[in-house]
């Protein structure tokens, strides 16, 4: 397959998933728009019945009817997809929730972090201490002390509507604190990888025409900085689609809890699992590639950025 | 009598609960050195030969190296290990995270080396093959030797993320330092605090150790001029 | 009697324990084109940058329209000098107009329209009104350059410092940042320039002046400097530049 045509099948696989996805959201918040909230928009039954039926073609086939067994357990494996998805998508929801607002408080918090690490002289070492001893030491350990340790439940309890309609129970605002905290850490040292490789004269030059050096940093560092940031934010996006899922040990009903629950009914863990990590994929894919229009959107000739981040890419 | 000093007698008492339950950190922490130590060596023999063939390998082997490395690194470590331990039934739980995080390691690691093997100039295996090498030799004798250098520093990254992911084989109930941690939290629920600041405490000297400890061995194997 | 627009008044600088200026004195009057010439490491650049307070001296003084700069807003200092580098400094992530524009907004807290007016006639100015719009990666190097010279002159300053603006450049572009420079003399603004183009100085300059390790040797009206100069110094370091620069 060429390049463009991988590139259409990914936006075609993405597009599906997502019209999906947004449909089975509207009805299941809006009471069963289409179909009864929680229900397959497609009735399951058949296909499994067709599965079924080819399966003992199959086997009275013979050693002829292996590749026909073949149809059968694809079929099988497609009507259990159809069953259980509806339950994957409203955890695959909290995990998009926590992801994203994970990521955007992070950057706010992450840029001051980052420019005290670059600019600052007190607060040069207290950003460095925070942001060691965050990226030192694991997330789930950070969570805990969150969620057990401190008395950040009780409070987010006493804020009124947390838990009802559509605003999220307590242990979710843990788990959103809790990546905001960790991917600041993590955001703060790409930011600051950035600015470093701006060019020094860029600031001169902004003094030089009698911006302050706030302003310098605002209009002429950050801008360029923001920019070589983003292929490690890419990266920071996909960990937290990732480790979102840790969350699921403090409560929070996310896609892996979403899938665990399912399969401690049915006990078919493989299949429950192996669908989950099909949905994780596609949230990863979703977010490269939004990230990658990101970079193309705002991309300015003679401003690029190469990849960094807690792990390699692709 | 003071309040002040009541809080910091229960604080102290805390404390003191953690110190008596030692031996008890001791132990969760060799378990999960030992889980870093085996999975990055089974990462690393996954995943050098998975770099080699990204960097070097055909259509085929590419072709099949390649989406497999995709999917892992896109799927969560929390599910890799559920899969190797619910649903694939590898049995204990140790070696089910062994072969969660390694595996997984090593898609990450195939990475590292795949970057490491292209950064070194094309002009070297070309120099290679004219003294007369194999294409095998070359990569063998005069690549590797200089990519494996240059692939220090994501190595180093890749330990501390596989260390602290070690954390996560409390999932499946592997008795690291996060499971135990839980486990004394349950006996004394005053002490979570105390408890999981210890925890994390040995994680953040563990990973800090094996930071300076790779940048010395980084020192110590460096080419004069050959490096970056 | 006036105070002359700039008076640099026995200044010292250094770095560390390296001594760059030592006891530097010169006025400039309005409309003066001075030209700093010398060998390399001997403090012209940092002569400019005493003047902005991008760096800061150690003894001294310097007044700009009798006042002494030490006392004024460093921004305010700044908006009154503007300022030209040697690798032009252009804002990466901005068009050649926001280049010029974003002063305008930020500093002086000119409205959208009226900055943009403003910054396409300066680029017109500098001939670049075709290149509004493109981001300096995209420009040449003589390019880049004028549109600095625009972005420090849409300010309004009361003196433009040039830090060896063609150092950077191949020789066949030098000509176009040359005659922007030469024309802007011509219209009375006051000039001090770092270069090494003599011909430049022979042609606009009022006066030159000669530093070497620190100290002031000389100045003087660019013939006397070039025809009959009063150090041997002089003499020998500009022979040797007419030689590697020409002299037309």
């Amino acid at each position: 397959m060429s390049r463009s045509t991988q590139r259409l099948v990914r936006d075609g696989i993405l597009a599906a998933f997502w019209v999906w996805f947004s449909a089975r959201l509207l009805n299941d918040w809006f009471g069963g728009v289409f179909v009864p909230a929680g229900q397959p928009f497609f009735d399951p039954q058949p296909v499994a019945d067709a599965a079924s039926v080819i399966g003992d073609t199959a086997a009275s086939l013979g050693i002829v009817g292996v590749p026909v067994g073949w149809v059968a357990s694809a079929l099988d494996s497609i009507s259990f997809a159809m069953t259980y998805l509806p339950d994957l998508a409203a955890g695959a929801w909290l995990t998009v929730v926590l992801t994203t607002l994970g990521i955007v408080f992070g950057i706010v918090l992450a840029v001051p972090l980052a420019a005290a690490r670059v600019y600052g002289r007190i607060t040069r070492w207290i950003s460095l201490g925070f942001i060691e001893l965050i990226r030192g030491t694991p997330l789930l350990a950070q969570l805990f002390v969150l969620y057990y340790a401190l008395p950040l439940s009780g409070w987010i309890n006493a804020i009124p509507f947390v838990g009802s309609g559509i605003v999220p129970a307590q242990a979710v605002w843990v788990a959103i604190i809790g990546f905001t905290i960790n991917s600041a850490a993590y955001q703060a040292e790409y930011i600051r990888g950035s600015i470093e490789g701006v060019d020094p004269g860029q600031l001169t030059a902004a003094r030089a025409i009698g911006l302050s050096q706030l302003q310098g940093i605002r209009y002429v560092v950050l801008p360029q900085a923001l920019r070589f940031a983003i292929p490690s934010w890419t990266n920071e996006l996909v960990y937290l689609v990732k480790y979102s899922s840790l969350a699921s040990f403090i409560t929070v009903a996310e896609l892996y809890h979403a899938a665990e629950s399912a399969a401690y009914d049915n006990y078919r863990f493989l299949d429950l699992f192996l669908l989950a990590a099909v949905v994780y994929v596609l949230l990863v894919l979703s977010a490269t590639t939004t990230m990658e229009w990101v970079r193309k959107r705002v991309a300015i000739p003679g401003v690029g950025g190469s990849a960094g981040g807690r792990t390699s890419t692709e | 009598m003071d309040p002040t000093s009541l809080v910091l007698q229960t604080g102290l008492g805390d404390w003191e609960f953690v110190w008596r339950q030692r031996q008890f950190f001791v132990n969760g922490t060799i378990l999960a050195v030992k889980l870093t130590f085996f999975s990055m060596v089974l990462g690393f023999a996954l995943g050098l030969p998975a770099g080699v063939v990204e960097a070097y390998g055909g259509k085929y082997s590419k072709g099949v190296v390649r989406p497999l490395g995709v999917v892992v690194r896109g799927t969560p470590i929390l599910v890799i290990i559920s899969l190797t331990y619910f649903a694939g039934g590898i049995s204990p739980a140790f070696t089910a995270a062994t072969i969660a995080l390694g595996v997984r390691s090593a898609a990450y690691q195939s990475q590292i080396f795949r970057g490491a093997i292209e950064s070194v100039e094309s002009g070297q295996m070309e120099a290679a093959r004219a003294v007369g090498l194999s294409k095998l030799g070359a990569i063998r004798h005069v690549v590797l030797p200089q990519a494996l250098r240059r692939s220090v520093p994501g190595f180093q990254n890749e330990f501390t993320i596989v260390l602290k992911d070690t954390s996560i084989a409390y999932a499946i109930g592997v008795a690291e330092l996060l499971k135990r941690s839980y486990d004394l939290f349950s006996i004394q629920t005053t002490a979570a605090l105390e408890v999981f600041l210890a925890a994390s405490l040995i994680y953040f000297v563990l990973t800090f150790t094996v930071n300076r400890g790779i940048e010395q061995l980084h020192d110590y194997v460096a080419i004069p001029g050959g490096n970056h | 009697m006036t105070d002359p627009l700039l008076d640099v008044d026995d200044v010292y600088q250094s770095y560390g324990e390296e001594s760059v200026l030592e006891g530097i004195s010169f006025e400039m009057e309005r409309q003066d084109v001075k030209v700093l010439v010398g060998p390399s490491g001997s403090g012209k650049s940092t002569m400019l940058r005493c003047i902005n307070r991008l760096t800061d001296i150690d003894d001294g003084d310097i007044r700009l329209d009798g006042n002494s700069i030490f006392e004024m807003d460093a921004n305010d200092l700044r908006r009154q000098v503007g300022m030209v580098f040697q690798d032009f400094n252009l804002f990466a992530h901005l068009t050649a107009l926001e280049n010029v524009t974003l002063g305008l907004k930020r500093v002086l807290d000119m409205g959208e329209r009226k900055a943009v007016e403003k910054a396409a006639w300066q680029l017109e100015q500098v001939g670049l009104r075709e290149q509004a719009n493109s981001y300096p990666a995209e420009l040449s190097g003589g390019q880049k350059q004028r549109v600095g010279i625009a972005r420090a002159l849409a300010m309004d300053p009361k003196l433009m410092l040039f830090d060896e603006p063609t150092s950077a450049l191949d020789p066949e572009l030098i000509g176009e940042v040359l005659s922007v420079m030469r024309e802007l003399a011509e219209e009375g603004m006051t000039m001090l320039v770092v270069t090494h183009e003599m011909g430049f100085a022979k042609q606009a300059a009022t006066d030159v002046l000669f530093l070497d390790e620190g100290k002031l040797v000389e100045q003087g009206p660019p013939e006397q400097i070039f025809e009959n100069p009063e150090h041997d110094r002089t003499a020998a370091f500009l022979s040797r530049l007419t030689q590697l620069h020409g002299g037309q």
